[in-house]
C-alpha cells in the first residue's frame, strides 16, 4: 500500500493524482485522519459483528421456517436470485413447540446449575490456591504451578474411561497390584458426576487467572486488612478478591460458559439422554432429532433459547471482564 | 493503653537475622521511634509486634498478655502503614469504620466514633469520598482515623509520613505529637528519619543490624551515644571521628593530641580509641571564650564553605590537603577533616589558615575496637573535674 503510494505520488507528481492528493490530505489533515480511522473502525466493526452474527441470524432463519420447507424450500433470494439463508414463511410457534416436545426447561436447568456450583466450587479453590501462589513465599512453589497447569493439558477424554468406570461405583484398584483402594459411590446420573471432573478440568485456568490477579494486590492491604480485624481468609474476601473483581468474573464468566456448553462428559455421565438424569443442554438440543426425523427448525430454536441466559449473564459481566482482560496494574 | 516488652525476640530469614535477640521495654502511654538504616530491622520488629510476622524465638508482651502467638487481630494494636493501604474500594467512612464493622458493633456506636475520629484528624464532610479523590495528606489522615476508631492499646506506625511532600510531612508532625498528647496512647512509630525521631518520640531507640543499640530520651541519644553507630547516626551533618591512640594522660592523634585524666575510662595506655565532637562543639580560636574547657588549639585549613543561612559549614582539613569530593559525612569520617559549624556572621574564608579548639565537655570517646563510648566530655587535667564514666548513661546499652 505504502510503496503503490509512493509510486503513484512519484510518476505524477506534478499534476497530483486522486490517491496521492488523499494520502497528503490523510497526512497532512487532522480530521480527515480522524474520518480514516472512524472509517477503518466502522469496516473492522462490521466484519466481526458480521461473523459473530449471522450464525444467530441463520439460527433464527431456521427457527422461523416450518421443518418441511427447511429441506424441501427455495433459498434463492425473491429477486437477485441468490441463495442467501431468509424465513421461508413466518412459524413463531417453534419456540412454544421446544418446550410441548420435551421439557426442554429442564435441560436448560440442569447446565444452568451445573454450570453454577462448578463456577463457586472453582472460585473458591482457585482463589485459595491463588492467593497461595501469589502472595506466599514457599519451597517448590514453582514445581508445584507447573503441575497444576499440566492438568489443563490433558486431553478431557484421557480421564473419561477411569472416571466413568469409578462414579458407576466399581471399586478403585491400583492396576497390576490389584489392590481395592477405596469403594466410590455411584455418581452416575447425579451433578456430581459431571461438577467434579469439571471442577478439576477448568480450575487450572482459573488458578492461573487469579494468581496474576491477586499477585499484583499490594502487601500493605492485606496488612492493614489483618490488622484490622480480618485473618488471612478475611483479608481474601473482603479485600483482595473485591480488588480483583475484573480477574474474577473473568474466570467466573470463562468457567461458566464452558462448562454451560459442555456435552462430552455429561452425555456419558448421565446414563439416558433424559432431564432426571442431570442431560445438558446439548443433550436437549439433540434430541429433537430421533432416528427418523429431524426438527431443525426446533433444534434451532431452542439453541437461540439456551443462549439467553449465556446472554444475560455476558452483558452483566461484560464491563467487568473487558477490564479484566486488559488489566494493568492496580493503583494503591 | 499498654506497655509493650519484647523479650529475646529474634527473626530469622533464609540467610540474614532481620531482629537479633531484641529486648525492649516500652512504657505505657509512650512515644517510641524505632530509627536506624535501612534494613536494619526496624520495620521487621514492628511487624512482630503487630502480629504480622511471627518472631523466630522470644516472646511479645502487650499489656499483660502474651501475644507472641496471637493474630494481629486479637492484639489491640493499630497500624499505619507507609504506603497509607486505604482500601480503594471502599469510601473513607467504610475505610475508618472496617475494623468495627468487622467487630460488630452496632450501627450508633460505629457512627458516633467514626464522627469522633474523623473530627480528630479534620477529616468532616468527607467521609463519603473515595481514597483517589484525596490529596496525599487527607488520605494520611484516613489511615490515621482508621487506627484510632479502634481505641487500640498501641499505635503501630511504619514511616507514615515517608511518602508525603516535604512540608506536609512537617505539618503531619505536628499534628501527630498533638494526636499523641490527645489520645495518651502508647505509640510505637518506625522512622528513617532522624529529624522525626528527634522531635516526636519520648524515647528513641536506635537500632542497627537487627541489634538495638540505645534507647534513650533524644537528647540522651544526641548528647551521651551508646557507641559509635549511634553517635554517627544521630545528629546531621554527622560527628567528626578521629582514630587515635590513648597514652598516659591523654589520646594522641595524626593530627593533634588532647590531654585529659585517663584514668577512670577502664581501658589502657596503648589502646585504640576513637574521639568523636560533633560540628558545633568545634570553636575557632578567636571565640574561645564562648567554650567553658577548650582543648588544645589545633591548626587546620579551611577547605570548603557551606553557608546553610543559620550556620555555616565549614570543611576543615587538618594537613592541608583537599577533599573536595566529599560529602559532609564523609568527611565527618576521615581522619585529615574535620566538619565545623560556626556562626553565619563569622567572618570566614576558603583556604584560610585557622586555629581551632574544641569543647572537652563535648568530646566524646570510644573504644575503636568494640565501638562502646568510654566517656561523654573530657575535662582537663588541672580543672581536676573527672569525666563521667560511660556507665552513667548505660543500663540499656549493648
Amino acid at each position: 500500500m505504502a510503496t503503490t503510494t509512493e509510486q503513484q505520488s512519484d510518476s505524477s507528481d506534478s499534476e497530483n493524482g486522486i490517491l496521492a492528493q488523499w494520502t497528503q490530505g490523510v497526512i497532512g489533515d487532522d480530521e480527515k485522519r480522524s474520518r480514516l480511522y472512524r472509517a477503518l473502525f466502522y469496516v473492522a466493526c462490521g466484519f466481526f459483528l458480521v461473523t459473530t452474527l449471522f450464525p444467530f441470524y441463520w439460527l433464527l432463519v431456521l427457527a422461523l421456517t416450518p421443518n418441511s420447507q427447511i429441506l424441501t424450500g427455495d433459498w434463492s433470494l425473491p429477486v437477485i436470485g441468490l441463495e442467501f439463508p431468509h424465513p421461508q414463511g413466518f412459524n413463531p410457534q417453534a419456540f412454544v413447540e421446544v418446550f410441548q416436545q420435551i421439557p426442554f426447561h429442564l435441560y436448560v436447568f440442569n447446565s444452568f446449575v451445573l454450570a453454577t456450583i462448578t463456577t463457586i466450587i472453582v472460585l473458591l479453590v482457585a482463589s485459595l490456591a491463588g492467593y497461595v501462589f501469589g502472595r506466599l513465599e514457599f519451597p517448590g512453589k514453582g514445581p508445584l504451578m507447573l503441575a497444576v497447569l499440566m492438568v489443563s493439558y490433558f486431553p478431557p477424554a484421557a480421564f473419561l474411561i477411569p472416571l466413568f468406570d469409578a462414579f458407576l461405583g466399581n471399586a478403585v484398584v491400583i492396576p497390576f497390584l490389584g489392590i481395592e483402594l477405596f469403594q466410590p459411590p455411584r455418581l452416575v446420573n447425579t451433578p456430581g458426576s459431571m461438577i467434579l471432573p469439571f471442577s478439576a478440568l477448568f480450575m487450572p485456568l482459573a488458578i492461573f487467572i487469579l494468581t496474576t490477579f491477586y499477585a499484583q494486590i499490594p502487601d500493605g492491604l492485606e496488612d492493614a486488612a489483618r490488622v484490622e480485624g480480618t485473618t488471612r481468609l478475611g483479608a481474601l474476601f473482603r479485600v483482595i478478591m473485591p480488588l480483583s473483581a475484573p480477574g474474577v468474573a473473568t474466570a467466573a464468566v470463562l468457567t461458566f460458559i464452558a462448562v454451560y456448553n459442555e456435552y462430552f462428559f455429561s452425555s456419558i455421565m448421565a446414563l439416558e439422554n433424559v432431564p432426571e438424569n442431570w442431560s445438558p443442554l446439548v443433550g436437549g438440543i439433540l434430541s429433537y432429532q430421533d432416528q427418523y426425523t429431524t426438527d431443525f427448525n426446533l433444534m434451532a430454536a431452542a439453541s437461540i433459547v439456551g443462549v439467553i441466559p449465556i446472554l444475560i449473564l455476558v452483558v452483566v459481566a461484560q464491563e467487568r471482564i473487558v477490564s479484566g482482560l486488559t488489566a494493568g496494574g492496580l493503583k494503591e | 493503653m499498654a506497655r509493650v516488652s519484647l523479650s529475646n525476640v529474634t527473626k530469622r530469614y533464609d540467610d540474614v537475622v532481620a531482629v537479633d535477640d531484641m529486648n525492649l521495654e516500652i512504657e505505657d502511654g509512650e512515644f517510641v521511634c524505632f530509627v536506624g538504616p535501612s534494613g536494619c530491622g526496624k520495620s521487621t520488629t514492628m511487624e512482630t509486634i503487630a502480629g504480622l510476622t511471627k518472631p523466630t524465638d522470644g516472646t511479645i508482651r502487650i499489656g499483660d498478655a502474651d501475644v507472641t502467638n496471637l493474630p494481629p487481630k486479637d492484639r489491640g494494636v493499630s497500624m499505619v502503614f507507609q504506603n497509607i493501604a486505604l482500601f480503594p474500594h471502599m469510601d473513607v467512612y467504610e475505610n475508618i469504620s472496617f475494623g468495627l464493622r468487622l467487630r460488630k458493633y452496632d450501627q450508633d456506636e460505629i457512627d458516633r466514633r467514626v464522627d469522633n475520629a474523623s473530627e480528630i484528624v479534620q477529616l468532616e464532610g468527607m467521609l463519603d469520598r473515595e481514597p483517589n479523590e484525596l490529596s496525599g495528606g487527607q488520605q494520611q489522615r484516613v489511615a490515621i482515623a482508621r487506627a484510632i476508631v479502634r481505641n487500640p492499646d498501641v499505635f503501630l506506625m511504619d514511616e507514615p509520613l515517608a511518602n508525603l511532600d516535604a512540608k506536609l510531612r512537617v505539618h503531619m508532625r505536628t499534628e501527630l505529637q498533638r494526636l499523641h498528647k490527645q489520645l495518651d496512647t502508647t505509640i510505637i512509630y518506625v522512622t528513617h528519619d532522624q529529624a522525626e525521631a528527634m522531635t516526636m518520640s519520648d524515647r528513641i531507640a536506635v537500632l542497627n543490624a537487627g541489634q538495638l543499640q540505645q534507647i534513650d530520651p533524644p537528647l540522651v541519644c544526641y548528647n551521651e551515644p551508646a557507641n559509635l553507630f549511634v553517635a554517627g547516626f544521630i545528629g546531621s551533618p554527622s560527628m567528626n571521628f578521629t582514630d587515635g591512640e590513648l597514652v598516659d594522660g591523654g589520646i594522641t592523634t595524626e593530627h593533634f593530641d588532647i590531654e585529659f585524666d585517663t584514668t577512670e575510662l577502664g581501658v589502657g595506655p596503648g589502646d585504640e580509641i576513637t574521639a568523636g565532637v560533633r560540628p558545633e562543639d568545634i570553636y575557632l580560636t578567636r571565640n574561645e571564650d564562648e567554650v567553658d574547657y577548650p582543648s588544645e588549639v589545633i591548626e587546620a585549613t579551611t577547605d570548603v564553605l557551606e553557608p546553610m543561612g543559620d550556620e555555616i559549614f565549614v570543611y576543615l582539613s587538618l594537613d592541608g590537603t583537599s577533599g573536595s569530593s566529599m560529602t559532609s559525612d564523609e568527611a565527618a569520617g576521615a581522619a585529615n577533616q574535620l566538619l565545623m559549624s560556626v556562626d553565619p556572621d563569622t567572618e570566614i574564608e576558603e583556604d584560610e589558615s585557622v586555629s581551632i579548639v574544641l569543647d572537652r565537655s563535648k568530646v566524646h570517646l570510644f573504644d575503636t575496637a568494640s565501638g562502646d563510648a568510654l566517656a561523654h566530655g573530657i575535662i582537663d587535667l588541672s580543672e581536676a573535674e573527672r569525666t563521667r564514666a560511660a556507665a552513667e548513661s548505660g543500663g540499656q546499652h549493648e
